[in-house]
């Protein structure tokens, strides 16, 4: 009786495994398909890629399209928008949420509840809703057509993430190292910089993330804040080149992976950090 | 002294909060009341003017209600395809197979790609003439017709985005099941199974209430993302054909950038967030009433 228990449970077991494999190699294979086919059509030829039928391996493989990037359209200069408005936007919204978190964290200052409330429902607001004025207001400061103006709108967009983020990690941190440095005579600026944030290191990772991923590929605010070709982001120049009127698929695919390279592998080596921060933060809620 | 010294220290809350309040509101609230205001300011004109024109307007606009109706479907097909994949996939995950990182790994790729570049891949996956799918469906249907319009079908087109979405968007959900899944302690399980319920039973008693808070959070953040979903219809259709693919967001996009008409576009965005709001107040109830 005990044995033929255990040996269904072991069968049991064994049709979990077989249709769990079935499952994973299916969803291998609905994920990769797409980007696959994408990959190939990188390495053909222009002519190749238009060729039927369709040719699911290059016959002739080339890297035309990965060196026309850069030579025939002025990708070099996309990427470098886009990795000084990700990285600033990044730093930038991480120190001022890290800030804002610290009060959040520390002081029960009147309105403390309704502000934390505030900031959560900002996160709320469409783009499309405020994006028409924000575009105006940078048009008559002179800051259209700049990556300032860019960086301040990306910041902003994640300070509600940023600051919930490190006000739940500020929390983690006992109150007593802030009464140490206050009974040695420390001011509370010189607490949060000298004793707090290095201490606190770790817990922005997920919000460098988050903004760093959100700057680089965002294309709304990018299309409607940016109208020259040596302003535009990566995100935005793949986009041109979907709206040119003879789209050339091996450029525009070898454009669009090289572009998503860097938030591929960010996204895959952190991944653990960036969904602990989503489902930590709102669960925490 | 003592009570001098907190007075203060109470009130320098107020200085770390205020760069990122400041910030907020000058990018955020700000620029949102202007859009409330030309709402309801007359096409064109400045001062103080009050009309609801717009709004009047905005009822009667055939291309406004199917921008609403198709927003409606997209995030509603959206979130089930991302839910059911996702629970799928999480459930196979969380057997702890061996290989179970390599197949977690593949698994999230799609999410990892822009949607601009999403779009552009199944643009080229549903191309009639040069895309991959049309070959590969006639290679198990072999009558299935040749150079099939997915993208410009008036019945397809709109199917055919909502599918892309789900394919970029499900791993988010996935991960987010899977962090749950990975929470519910063994025991649970171990106990039930002594005590005789079957796999269905465990999941219905077991998993599904350990997993109610955290499949709540991650529908209602896909929720939120979806209903302002961009970029990905713009690479992939453009709103077209016609209309037909056309979500709130690029309508107001284009209403605003395109077509200059402000306070009707303005007005547009209002009625949008609105119904944004009213969506998600059961999750911000239950936000608020945890803290």
């Amino acid at each position: 009786m005990k044995f033929s228990l255990g040996s269904s449970v072991r069968n049991e077991r064994r049709t979990d495994a077989i249709v769990s494999y079935g499952l994973l190699i299916l969803s291998v294979i609905f994920a990769l398909f797409p980007i696959a086919w994408m990959l190939s059509t990188s390495l053909k030829s222009e002519a190749e890629a238009l060729s039927l039928p369709i040719r699911w391996i290059p016959k002739q493989f080339t890297l035309q399209a990965y060196g026309d990037m850069w030579t025939l359209k002025p990708f070099a200069t996309y990427f470098w928008n886009s990795i000084v408005v990700s990285g600033v936007t990044a730093i930038l919204s991480t120190v001022v949420g890290a800030l804002a978190g610290y009060g959040f964290s520390r002081f029960q200052f009147r309105g403390r509840t309704s502000l934390l409330a505030f900031f959560l429902a900002t996160q709320m607001i469409s783009g499309v809703l405020v994006i028409g004025p924000y575009f105006q207001i940078l048009a008559a400061l002179d800051l259209y057509n700049t990556l300032t103006g860019l960086i301040i709108a990306y910041v902003t967009i994640c300070l509600p993430f940023a600051a919930w983020m490190s006000k739940g990690y500020f929390d983690s941190i006992p109150k007593e190292m802030d009464e140490a440095g206050l009974v040695d005579g420390a001011s509370r600026l010189q607490i949060f910089v000298r004793i707090i944030c290095p201490i606190a290191v770790p817990g922005t990772v997920s919000t460098l993330l988050f903004a760093f991923l959100l700057a680089w590929q965002d294309l709304l605010w990018a299309l409607c804040l940016v109208s020259i070709d040596e302003r535009r982001t990566v995100t935005l120049g793949v986009a041109f080149l979907v709206g040119e009127f003879v789209i050339q698929w091996p450029m525009l695919t070898a454009a669009s992976l090289i572009g998503s390279l860097p938030t591929i592998l960010l996204y895959l080596f952190l991944q653990r950090y960036y969904v602990e921060g989503l489902a930590g933060g709102a669960v925490k809620g | 002294m003592h009570s001098g010294r907190t007075w203060h220290d109470r009130h320098f809350g107020y200085l770390f909060v205020l760069p990122a309040t400041l910030m907020l509101v000058a990018v955020l609230v700000f620029p949102a009341f202007i859009t409330l205001k030309a709402s309801v300011t007359p096409e064109g004109g400045g001062g103080w003017h009050f009309t609801l024109t717009h709004y009047v307007n905005a009822f009667r606009d055939p291309v406004l209600a199917q921008a609403f109706k198709n927003t409606f479907s997209f995030v509603a097909w959206s979130m089930a395809g991302h839910f059911a994949l996702g629970l799928a996939l999480a459930l196979a995950l969380n057997q702890a197979l061996p290989g179970q990182t390599f197949f977690r790994l593949i698994a999230l790729v799609p999410w990892t790609i822009p949607d601009v570049v999403a779009g552009i891949i199944f643009r080229w996956v549903l191309n009639p003439i040069h895309g991959a799918l049309n070959p590969l469906i006639q290679m198990v249907i072999p009558s299935f017709p040749a150079e099939f319009q997915w993208l410009s079908s008036p019945t397809l087109a709109f199917p055919s985005v909502i599918f892309a979405n789900i394919w970029r968007g499900y791993p988010l959900v996935m991960v987010m099941l899977l962090a749950g899944l990975m929470a519910i302690p063994r025991h649970l399980y171990e106990a039930a199974a002594v005590d005789g319920a079957g796999k269905l039973r465990q999941f219905w008693h077991i998993t599904l209430p350990g997993l109610s808070t955290i499949i709540l959070i991650a529908l209602a953040l896909d929720m939120v993302w979806e209903f302002r979903r961009f970029a990905l219809v713009v690479a992939m259709t453009g709103g077209g054909p016609g209309t037909l693919t056309e979500v709130l967001s690029t309508l107001v996009y284009k209403t605003y950038f395109q077509f200059f008409t402000f306070e009707y576009a303005s007005a547009m965005a209002i009625m949008m967030s609105v119904v944004l709001f009213i969506l998600s107040l059961p999750y911000i109830i239950l936000v608020g009433r945890k803290q």
